[in-house]
């Protein structure tokens, strides 16, 4: 029986990588069939198969890390250089979008009326729900914070507690604008404000239930064990996630909802 | 809210069980206590019982199976079930891709 005598981690043959790029075929090819010809079939089967696979290919890496012990300094280094440059990729993503909206509210065009908002636009007013989302997000920042360091202090219980009230707030910021979305007297149709409004807090709000999942996550593992005061990367990087989450939402009501308004 | 095991409430079930027979609540009556207290207490300990060692001992055995098969029979269900999804997905795409490719001419 050979074992390596190296740190590094060779993974076992998976099926996860080709079963994600074909599910990704059926996602695309489903939105295709959704738009153009009315099925949704296609896309049922590619959200589907798209689940299964990131659920057994995050099911394999917990195995790997916490049951096989593959996830060795050297290892989790590399998995922190991979989140890290993620989350860069995702602020990439949410450049665009303020990129779209700088463009177009710095310099509004003549058939807006030449003024931001445009004219017959009535926006949210700033200092209501918008500001409770921002209190929302930001307590959950502290919270996870808290739940960090008494994970980082063998407290297991204010850990269980911590986390627990950070996806709670996740939730309730999920809810109060699902709420929002139906209190605007504009619809992502609505001209460039609409459209530059609903897709960048529409990600948003992508980002959040992803965060959030992300969280609940950590929680049925931290319930299981699964972290050490000492080794909790999958704890990590879920927090740091959340936090770029959260800067994200900062960015949009300071630019969107106040400056925008 | 969260379960633990504590070691003060398994000493709790054994001084009440020894207090029903003292009293001779009648063996019936004993055993539903028994049940009642096995079953409360001991599922929600079972739900949040520290198992990581006993999925270390699995996953860790000498035995050739790769790790997304290593799990049990559950696992191969699952792998069976994404595949003929991904496949039989990827077939019905192209089957609409041929179909869109090739309309029907209407008179």
């Amino acid at each position: 029986m050979t074992h390596q005598t190296h740190a590094f981690h060779m993974v076992n043959p998976s099926p996860w990588p080709l079963t994600g790029a074909f599910s990704a075929l059926l996602l695309t090819s489903g939105l295709v069939m959704w738009f153009h010809y009315n099925s949704a079939t296609l896309l049922s089967l590619g959200l589907l198969a798209n689940t299964l696979t990131m659920y057994q290919w995050w099911r394999d890496v917990i195995r790997e890390g916490t049951y096989q012990g593959h996830h060795t300094p050297i290892v989790q280094k590399g998995l922190r250089y991979g989140m890290i440059l993620f989350i860069v990729s995702e602020v990439f993503f949410f450049a665009g979008f303020f990129w779209a909206f700088y463009h177009s509210s710095l310099v509004p065009t003549h058939d807006l009326g030449g003024c931001w908002p445009p004219t017959g636009i009535t926006p949210l007013n700033p200092l209501e729900v918008p500001l409770l989302n921002t209190s929302v997000l930001l307590a959950s920042g502290v919270s996870i914070t808290w739940a960090h360091h008494s994970l980082m202090e063998g407290k297991r219980n204010n850990m269980n507690q911590a986390l627990l009230i950070t996806i709670l707030l996740g939730v309730y910021f999920t809810i109060l604008q699902a709420s929002e979305y139906f209190e605007t007297s504009f619809s992502i149709s609505d001209g460039i404000y609409g459209s530059t409004f609903f897709m960048a807090t529409g990600f948003h709000g992508l980002h959040v239930i992803i965060g959030s999942t992300f969280l609940i996550i950590c929680l049925l593992r931290q319930l299981n064990f699964h972290f050490t005061s000492k080794h909790h990367f999958g704890f990590e990087a879920a927090a740091w996630y959340w936090h770029f989450v959260d800067v994200v939402w900062l960015f949009l009501y300071v630019s969107i909802y106040w400056w925008g308004s | 809210m969260v379960w633990s095991a504590s070691p003060s409430s398994s000493r709790n079930e054994r001084s009440y069980w020894t207090h029903a027979q003292r009293h001779k609540c009648g063996f019936l009556l004993q055993a539903l206590r028994q049940i009642a207290q096995r079953t409360v207490s001991t599922t929600s300990r079972r739900n949040f019982e520290n198992k990581v060692s006993e999925k270390q001992k699995l996953f860790q055995e000498d035995n050739g199976v790769p790790v997304h098969l290593k799990g049990g029979a559950s696992d191969a269900l699952l792998y069976r079930l994404t595949m003929a999804l991904t496949v039989g997905g990827t077939a019905y795409a192209l089957y609409q891709l041929a179909v869109a490719a090739f309309p029907k001419k209407q008179n």
